[in-house]
């Protein structure tokens, strides 16, 4: 579903990806953990192109392209690849203006031009889904942190992309709220959804994850299941950060 | 002090009956001033628009001849502007059909410059994750701007705008002084016959404050509702 080969991202004259490489098979649910500025952020969105990778390729689903370093890509394969994927960010990002029913199907509605009426039928099941059915009049403003993310989801949703990126979907949220938001990702995943997910939530990944990433100064320094890289570190880079979070 | 104080001719400060009596042929010079000023509101709103698109744009060649614009339109008086327009165009063969459209371009031309950085700046203060959410549910430039940065940056906008369709009605009283029969205009004919310049300017300045009541009244109600969004905490 996912393959990315030598994927390489420079920030002026920091290069925060080096040579990345990894795949992600359909279904499959994939960790990226590591420690802070170590390029976790940034590799999502190359992935969907919020950011322009210097080097590589990256395919998913059925679109592949390779990058030069010039930074010029065109839109049209922008568009193709942005279809294959959703994203879920770490501020949610709602429109604040809109309410949740209109805000998830602002998207089908202006992009796909599809029916309205059909649109918000499907909304009501998907916000069913997350449980926010009995919120969809309402103001993201109005709503809790972990409120606002379960919409993002389902925002990200409508569009019915074959892989979802969460870029540390909880850690904006009090604690309180941040299983609400995992039990969500959690039932996609049990659904066979696809998914990308920073995080830093150890336990979540030791029980969703299919497949754990350390990162670590821009290097995938350590890949294999939970198993492997949470409870039989390899490495002493992905043993120190363990250490670190469980302090 | 006070043998100057006690020297002020109260009794004609305002003339009640004259103000009254004059203020069917007033009316007459408000709807030119009105005429004047709403056109002036749409058009330097548009310009200001299509300025502020400019100023943005990831185009030197466009960027570089808005901000030239808007940096003329700031720094030069809008009355030498407009007697550019009234009085040194015909001098290259350029005329207008009358004085009220001098005076609706010169108003229009030069609130544009305010209402683009109104604009620009109201864009600019929307957060950059907006972009980042719409462009990641792949919604394209022109359709995040319109359904999603637009709405959001009308509502920073609204003061601001309000503050320069206030100062385009007051900028009105200048296209007087290019022969347009506007409010101004018409108090001082009245003021020439009947002596009473006080009472005259005081009518026409209540008058002014009016109109711009009523703008700010319009406002804050328009304020309210691209408010409701956000709850009251
Ligand atoms: N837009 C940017 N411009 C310059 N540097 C950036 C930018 N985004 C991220 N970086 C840098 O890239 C590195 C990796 O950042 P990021 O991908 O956000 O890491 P993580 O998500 O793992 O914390 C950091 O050193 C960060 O400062
Ligand atoms: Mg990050």
């Amino acid at each position: 579903m996912i393959e990315v080969n030598s994927l390489k991202k420079v920030f002026g004259d920091t290069t925060v990806l080096e040579s990345i490489d990894f795949s992600v098979e359909k279904g499959e649910v994939v960790c990226l953990v590591g420690p802070s500025g170590s390029g976790k952020t940034t590799l999502l969105r190359c992935l969907n192109l919020l950011e322009t990778p210097d080097g590589g390729t990256v395919t998913i689903g059925k679109k592949t392209m390779a990058f030069d370093g010039s930074g010029r890509v065109k839109k049209r394969d922008v568009n193709d690849m942005r279809t294959y994927t959703g994203m879920v960010f770490q501020g949610f990002h709602l429109f604040p203006h809109r309410t949740v029913m209109e805000n998830i199907i602002e998207a089908p509605l202006t992009v796909q031009g599809r029916n309205r009426a059909e649109l918000v039928r499907e909304g009501e099941e998907l916000l069913g889904k997350v449980g926010m059915l009995e919120h969809k009049d309402k103001y993201p403003d109005a709503l809790s942190g972990g409120q606002q993310q379960r919409a993002a989801i389902a925002r990200a949703l409508m569009m019915q992309p074959e892989v979802m990126l969460f870029d540390e979907p909880t850690s904006a949220l009090d604690p309180q709220t941040v299983g609400e938001v995992l039990r969500v990702m959690e039932s996609l995943a049990s659904e066979g959804l696809t998914m990308v997910i920073v995080t830093h939530e150890m336990n979540f990944a030791r029980r969703v994850a299919d497949k754990v990433l350390f990162m670590d100064g821009g290097y995938i320094v350590e890949s294999g299941t939970p198993a492997d890289v949470l409870e039989n570190p390899k490495e002493a880079r992905t043993r120190e950060f363990l250490q670190l979070l469980e302090e | 002090m006070i043998e100057w104080f006690r020297d002020i001719q109260w009794e004609h400060l305002f003339d009640p009956e004259l103000a009254w009596e004059s203020l069917p042929f007033l009316m007459q010079g408000l709807q030119i001033t009105m005429l004047i000023a709403l056109a002036g509101m749409v058009f330097s709103l548009l310009l200001g628009l299509v300025l502020a698109m400019g100023r943005m744009s990831k185009y030197r060649l466009l960027r570089w001849p808005a901000r030239m614009y808007i940096s003329f339109m700031r720094g030069t008086p809008l009355l030498v502007f407009l007697f550019i327009l009234y009085y040194g165009l015909p001098v290259i063969g350029v005329q207008f059909p009358s004085a009220i459209v001098a005076g609706i371009v010169g108003i229009s031309m030069n609130f544009a410059a305010y209402s683009a950085e109104v604009i620009r700046s109201a864009i600019m203060s929307v957060p950059r994750g907006q972009w980042e959410s719409a462009a990641s549910l792949q919604m394209n430039y022109w359709q995040t701007m319109r359904r999603v940065i637009i709405p959001q940056a009308t509502r920073i906008a609204l003061p601001p705008t309000t503050n320069i369709f206030l100062d385009i009605v007051k900028g009105t009283s200048l296209v007087s002084v290019i022969t347009v029969h506007e409010l101004l205009y018409s108090s001082r004919l009245v003021a020439a016959q009947s002596w009473d310049a006080m009472t005259m300017y005081i009518t026409a300045a209540l008058i002014y404050w009016a109109v711009c009541v009523v703008i700010s009244y319009f406002q804050e109600r328009l304020e309210v509702r691209y408010s409701r969004y956000l709850s009251k905490r």
